[in-house]
């Protein structure tokens, strides 16, 4: 029995197994239900009430009307973080995406060892926001690091690039970059999507790979483009462990790597300022939705569907 | 439909029972000045430390234990950063261990949100008469006993003899140098190091002692008695000028290696790692940053203490034992702490690991075990003058060292100078304080 006729079975099917397969199907769903509720809707909502009080962690929170809000505008290390994360996911999605479709490019040329290439360049991406790369991370880039070793090679004498803050948030961008797997390999099924028979026709019509790849691979390829970019700023914007990490939780040095989640995890564990922190997270959310309803406007402009 | 109705009654049969022994498990709560239960209780014990700190409590906990058989302790222990953030959401969650491991710097924000028992209450069960009254003051507000202090500690200078003798260069006689005289003899020993060790380990990175000295020697304060912020701009900007000095001389590190050392630990640590010839430290890390570096280091008394209005140095509890305000089991947990603090066979596992034992009588029983370096912090405890211990860190101050740090850190890679570093300083500090009411 293929899977659609088990389907039509089950809209049709009699009411008595039909009864006792939703019941089935009620347990099965339990937990994961319970989980959405008292995980993730429940804190969601709660976070809404508590971005409208003073609450800290103990005592009962306080109504204090839209003062959290207000503060937003005011807090000038807020605006500092502001920047940093701006900085950090208008620089290194392009980037990571960029090169996520060269890598993608060079592999969809059907090279031997696809497969273990493909794995090779992915496993940064299962490992990049983990705590592990990050400490990995602070010792890459330290005083006596890998990278300072590498360029003494060539007599060039290096310095602490997390501990300095001019440096200090081009390391975590390279961090971003350096997991470009997972757009990669949405990109190389995107790929493989794209018929043979154009490249044909332009190889015929006498079109170089440069002029082939603007014309057919591009926009063909350009809903995976805006797939990728959409989830990529998002995933950016909520960043936390990298800079937590490689910060030792301080945003430091000079608040060059405090991140706006960072900054909003301080102000609730830290500063015992949870009203605050609450109104954080959900001005945070705005601005994610702020900059995803941008991409689906600007989408109708440089997005082409085939079909 | 009668055998629906009957399931699903049974349903919530089950829902109210679970319910109820829910409630009744939170109320079973003893008084803090009760007897001591019989029945089986478990207390939840949590502190930060390393691995020595770790093995010492655990052994402490099990002759506890063997004492009491029906009180099971149930040691949860941290590194320092991770036992801040881990402390606050347990507490927000209700669920905050039943005896704490306290800080200085979180006491009041902890006591003053009604999350720490006042210890007097369990009087009955906690012995305190071996403490002196200054010592048991720091951990009490308004009369209400918070915390009791656990061991005490110095500020002091540490500096490398082995260095100092490598490179030709008498030790400073230390009970009368100035600042001044430590930026000298640093310069020396940063020419003698030759780019690979330092005179100056920096100051202002890790905590805030060495600013409140500063002001402290000048008759002056960080903080006054109702919690706001009186510390005078001129002697912040001082405190900055000189460790921008510091750096730009070359008598301490390059600040991306300052910043480096300074969040990797104890272990990385100029001072640990032969580095630095001086460096500022709590004179109870004397025995850690000893074994760390390998070198011989000696303590010496703080510069400018004779040269201003009064000594800087003063004794700070190192920690304190608190126990949550919601323990179930508060008669319990005061007789831990009471173990913990007064116990001579505890004491001896224990000895000077978190700090000279506040508790005086103690401290004479463990004298004869104490290792050479335990002794030397003790006998500096002993025989430096000190003045009255400023306030205790007021609520909403907890991120003093935090906001120092960073100002710290603007100064050294200069993207701000010391008069403007001081003003934000005090004016974020002040605005903390202000927050938290």
């Amino acid at each position: 029995m293929s899977a659609l006729d088990e389907l039509r079975q089950l809209r049709h099917g009699g009411g008595q197994v039909r009864k006792r397969d939703n019941k089935a199907a009620f347990w099965f769903l339990a937990p994961w239900f319970a989980g959405l509720v008292f995980i993730t809707i429940g804190p969601v909502l709660a976070s809404f009430g508590l971005g409208f009080t003073k609450y800290n962690l103990i005592q009962p929170p306080k109504f204090i009307g839209f003062d959290n809000f207000a503060r937003i505008f005011s807090d000038e290390r807020l605006h500092n973080a502001l920047g940093v994360t701006f900085t950090y996911v208008f620089v290194s999605v392009p980037l990571q995406l960029a090169c996520a479709l060269v890598v993608a490019l060079l592999l969809d040329r059907g090279m031997r060892g696809l497969a273990f290439y493909r794995s090779a360049f992915y496993l940064p991406s299962l490992l990049g926001s983990s705590v592990a790369i990050a400490v990995l991370w602070t010792q890459v880039f330290g005083t006596d690091g890998l990278v300072n070793r590498v360029l003494g090679a060539f007599g060039i004498e290096g310095k602490g690039w997390i501990s300095d803050p001019d440096t200090a948030l081009s390391t975590l961008i390279v961090l971003n970059v350096w997991t470009f797997g997972s757009p990669m390999v949405i990109f190389l099924a995107g790929l493989r999507q794209i018929p043979a028979v154009y490249y044909e026709a332009a190889a015929i019509d006498g079109a170089s790979r440069w002029s082939q790849f603007w014309r057919i691979t591009l926009p063909l390829l350009s809903p995976i483009v805006f797939f990728n970019l959409v989830l990529q700023i998002i995933h950016a914007f909520q960043s936390f462990t990298q800079a937590f990490v490689v910060s030792g939780g301080t945003g430091g040095p000079s608040d060059s790597t405090m991140f706006y989640t960072l900054y909003l995890y301080q102000q609730g564990f830290s500063r015992f300022d949870m009203g605050y922190a609450s109104a954080l997270a959900w001005f945070l959310l705005l601005i994610i939705a702020a900059f995803t309803a941008i991409n689906f406007w600007a989408a109708k402009y440089w997005v082409f569907y085939d079909d | 439909m009668p055998r629906g109705v009957r399931r699903r009654g049974a349903a919530w049969a089950v829902l109210l029972s679970l319910t109820a022994s829910l409630l009744a498990a939170c109320g079973s709560g003893s008084d803090a000045g009760g007897d001591l239960t019989a029945e089986p209780v478990t207390l939840r014990f949590t502190w930060w430390g390393a691995d020595d700190r770790h093995k010492r409590t655990q052994q402490v906990i099990e002759m506890f234990q063997k004492k009491h058989p029906n009180i099971t302790i149930k040691g949860e222990f941290k590194e320092w950063n991770g036992y801040w953030d881990s402390l606050a959401t347990t507490m927000a969650a209700n669920d905050a261990p039943d005896i704490m491991q306290m800080d200085e710097l979180y006491i009041a924000s902890y006591a003053e949100r009604g999350a720490l028992l006042d210890l007097n209450e369990s009087k009955k069960h906690l012995d305190t008469s071996n403490f002196d009254q200054k010592a048991l003051a720091t951990g009490a507000i308004d009369g209400k006993q918070y915390g009791l202090p656990v061991g005490l500690g110095m500020y002091s200078i540490m500096v490398n003899t082995d260095l100092l003798a490598k490179y030709g260069i008498p030790l400073p006689d230390d009970t009368k140098w100035s600042w001044d005289d430590l930026k000298k003899i640093g310069e020396q020993a940063s020419k003698a190091g030759g780019g690979q060790v330092f005179g100056v380990q920096s100051p202002g990175i890790n905590d805030t002692a060495g600013l409140s000295i500063r002001a402290r020697q000048q008759g002056k304060a960080m903080f006054d008695a109702g919690g706001k912020v009186v510390l005078p701009p001129e002697i912040a900007t001082q405190y900055w000028t000189y460790i921008q000095d510091l750096a730009k001389s070359g008598i301490a590190a390059p600040p991306s290696v300052t910043v480096e050392k300074a969040s990797a630990g104890l272990n990385q640590s100029a001072t640990a790692t032969n580095t630095a010839v001086f460096g500022l430290w709590w004179n109870t890390q004397l025995t850690a940053l000893t074994a760390a570096s390998g070198a011989k280091l000696k303590l010496l008394r703080l510069p400018g203490e004779t040269q201003g209005k009064a000594p800087g140095a003063y004794y700070k509890p190192s920690m304190f034992w608190s126990v949550s305000s919601r323990s179930k089991h508060p008669a319990e947990a005061a007789a831990f702490v009471s173990f913990l603090a007064n116990d001579e066979e505890a004491a001896k596992v224990l000895l000077t690991e978190r700090g000279v034992p506040a508790n005086q009588k103690i401290r004479d029983a463990i004298a004869s075990q104490l290792k050479e370096t335990d002794k030397a912090a003790k006998e500096y405890l002993d025989t430096v003058p000190v003045s009255d211990p400023p306030r205790i860190t007021p609520n909403g101050a907890s991120t003093v060292d935090a906001i120092l740090k960073r100002h710290t850190e603007d100064v050294l890679f200069g993207r701000t100078s010391p008069e403007q570093a001081a003003t934000s300083f005090i004016k974020e500090l002040q605005s903390e304080v202000d927050a938290a009411k």
